[in-house]
């Protein structure tokens, strides 16, 4: 049978991604099986750097020169790249000063060095190559990245569903911390896929999964305005795991 | 078969009584003090005062999410599993149980849909009659006067002492001569069912087909509108799934698998191509308009809103579909 190819890379992240990978333990002997990881630095000592590959996955933001070198060495020798996580798709984490100057972020962390350090401001993969297929998350739910691979044996990418956070909690009859609370919940922004893993333990949805289609943002703003939330608050809220959002979009 | 009567005092020992008949469910405050329908491990758990739950007593019909099909090469597909034992579900209001009536006409009149009918099969409906509040308005049986009778197996209404019985089916004379020793005889009535003025206003409107088009209320509402779903998925006669297909990991096997929908949501007129059907949400509430009091298909003409209020009662921006009957002139 055949047995695809495949690479599991990070650039600059936290390796949470391909971590989540390595924490589907039950099924990491199947994996070895179906697939070839002919390039995974995380799960083994020696890596192919130059076959051709079905598939690559790719974590992380593109923050230095080096990222850029890896990402597009990966993206001219793979069929389909696959970003997952929250850094690859908007930048992340990592992207949330972006609105300041570099020099300065840098000069914070690393003092007289900062004008050695190379870097620019992260951005998501698809700024620099053709992104085939996207797993949002901060880090990825288990379920979509085995969905992903399953489906790659069939022959296709799977569908996730573009609708929000909110969704999936009424659907499973959690408390509205937005209606009932008043809290600052983003669940109505939010790609869903996490089954409101967060406001199922009454915690308000942070916004860790990117945008969800078409989301209202303007409409969410004046809604929290409404409840007493102060503009920078709720941009801050907003910009810690996707930078880009436009404020005025409505639909 | 004679209506009963069920004091106050005798109901905890009705219920046990149920309990030992089969696996009862009802309204409780679940793990996060939601109002839900769930399975019922002691009587007092019951929250027989209830205004609504989250959910309506249609994910017992047609879950949230629910495999339908398993594939495998050498089977092909098969159907999923149908669900096991009977359940009693108890304290169901008029207005669910006119969205289970209404389900039913979708699901079994017009090509039957057998998960759905073995799902309903094995449900017990015990109504009880409820206080309307300021979100709903079904004048006891569904929205309009004429709307068809609503199903139970067994039915409360609350009179000053205590519960007159109806039994609606085989199953619920049943139950009540396995429970003759709790009830007792009915004597006459003492609250009599109101009809609510909102139903009304609604029953005339569609009867002259008013479509509201020039309203400013189709953009206020689409300005605001976070397509959270929460209206459809809360709605007892929402039905709309979407159907995707998952392959398992060992390249062989795979799945389909049905979820709820929502007309608001871009994909829901979303075809092959990114073609959609209807490109804005203006044009999407028109829809879910339409669909709700003027019905589509065979239900062409069936108002399904059953008044439980619950679609006004959980969106986030207050979005309130009868404010455009207000508009009606009287
Ligand atoms: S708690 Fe948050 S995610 Fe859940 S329904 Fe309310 S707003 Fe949406
Ligand atoms: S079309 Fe809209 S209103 Fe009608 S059943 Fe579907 S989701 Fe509900
Ligand atoms: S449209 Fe609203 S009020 Fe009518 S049945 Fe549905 S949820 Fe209840
Ligand atoms: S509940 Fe309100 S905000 Fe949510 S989809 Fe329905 S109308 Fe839009």
């Amino acid at each position: 049978m055949n047995r695809p190819v495949i690479a599991f890379a990070g650039l600059t992240a936290c390796s949470g991604c391909q971590l989540t990978l390595l924490n589907c333990e039950e099924e990491l002997p199947q994996l070895a099986e179906m697939f070839d990881f002919a390039y995974f630095p995380m799960g083994r000592s020696e890596n192919d750097d130059c076959c051709s590959l079905e598939v690559s996955f790719v974590e992380g933001a593109v923050s230095t020169p080096g990222d850029l070198e890896i990402l597009l060495n990966l993206r001219s020798r793979s069929r389909l790249l696959v970003g997952i996580g929250t850094c690859a798709l908007w930048g992340g984490i990592a992207a949330m000063k972006n609105h300041q100057p570099r020099l300065e972020l840098t000069e914070a962390v690393y003092g007289n060095f900062a004008n050695a350090v190379k870097t620019f401001p992260p951005g998501p993969l698809s700024r620099f190559v053709t992104v085939d297929f996207a797993v949002p998350g901060c880090p990825p739910e288990t379920n979509q990245v085995m969905q992903v691979l399953a489906s790659l044996l069939h022959g296709t990418l799977p569908v996730f569903p573009g609708y929000p956070v909110c969704t999936e909690c009424r659907n499973r009859e959690n408390l509205c911390l937005l209606i009932e609370k008043n809290e600052l919940c983003l669940g109505p922004l939010i790609q869903s896929g996490c089954n409101a893993r967060c406001p199922a333990v009454s915690v308000a949805c942070e916004g860790c999964r990117g945008p969800a289609t078409e989301a209202n943002v303007a409409a969410e703003i004046d809604l929290l305005v409404e409840k007493g939330f102060s503009r920078e608050e709720i941009n801050s809220r907003l910009r810690r795991f996707y930078p880009e959002w436009d404020n005025g979009q409505r639909y | 078969m004679a209506e009963t009567f069920l004091t106050y005092n005798a109901l905890g020992s009705f219920l046990v009584r149920l309990m030992q008949i089969g696996t009862l469910h009802g309204p409780t405050l679940n793990d996060l003090g939601v109002l839900s329908f769930n399975p019922v491990t002691s009587p007092d758990l019951l929250q027989l005062n209830y205004q609504r739950t989250l959910l309506p007593p249609k994910k017992y019909l047609l879950p949230p999410q629910s495999p339908i099909l398993h594939y495998a090469p050498t089977e092909g597909y098969t159907p999923a599993k149908t669900p096991g034992d009977e359940i009693l579900l108890f304290g169901l209001h008029p207005c669910d149980l006119a969205g289970i009536a209404y389900l039913d006409r979708v699901f079994l009149d017009d090509r039957p849909d057998p998960l759905y009918a073995s799902r309903r099969e094995r449900l017990v409906l015990v109504g009880i009659s409820c206080e309307s509040d300021e979100y709903c308005f079904c004048g006891d049986v569904g929205v309009c006067p004429t709307a068809a009778a609503v199903p139970f197996d067994l039915f409360l209404s609350r009179q000053d002492s205590g519960f007159r019985i109806r039994t609606g089916s085989r199953r619920g004379e049943e139950i009540i001569s396995w429970a003759a020793d709790i009830v007792g005889t009915a004597g006459a009535e003492t609250r009599p069912a109101e009809a609510a003025e909102t139903a009304r206003r609604i029953c005339h409107a569609v009867g002259k087909r008013r479509m509201f088009e020039g309203s400013t209320l189709w953009d206020d509402f689409a300005g605001r509108c976070l397509s959270c779903g929460a209206c459809s998925l809360c709605c007892p006669t929402c039905y709309c799934v979407d159907v995707r297909e998952y392959g398992a990991i060992d390249g062989q096997t795979g799945e389909r698998v049905q979820e709820w929908d929502n007309c608001l949501f871009k994909a829901h007129g979303e075809i092959a191509g990114g073609i959609n059907f209807r490109k804005t949400r203006q044009e999407r509430f028109h829809y879910r308009f339409l669909h709700k009091y003027y019905g589509f298909g065979p239900l062409r003409d069936v108002i399904s809103c059953v008044g439980c209020g619950r679609c006004r009662a959980v969106c986030p921006v207050g979005i309130d579909l009868l404010e455009l009957f207000g508009e009606e002139p009287a």
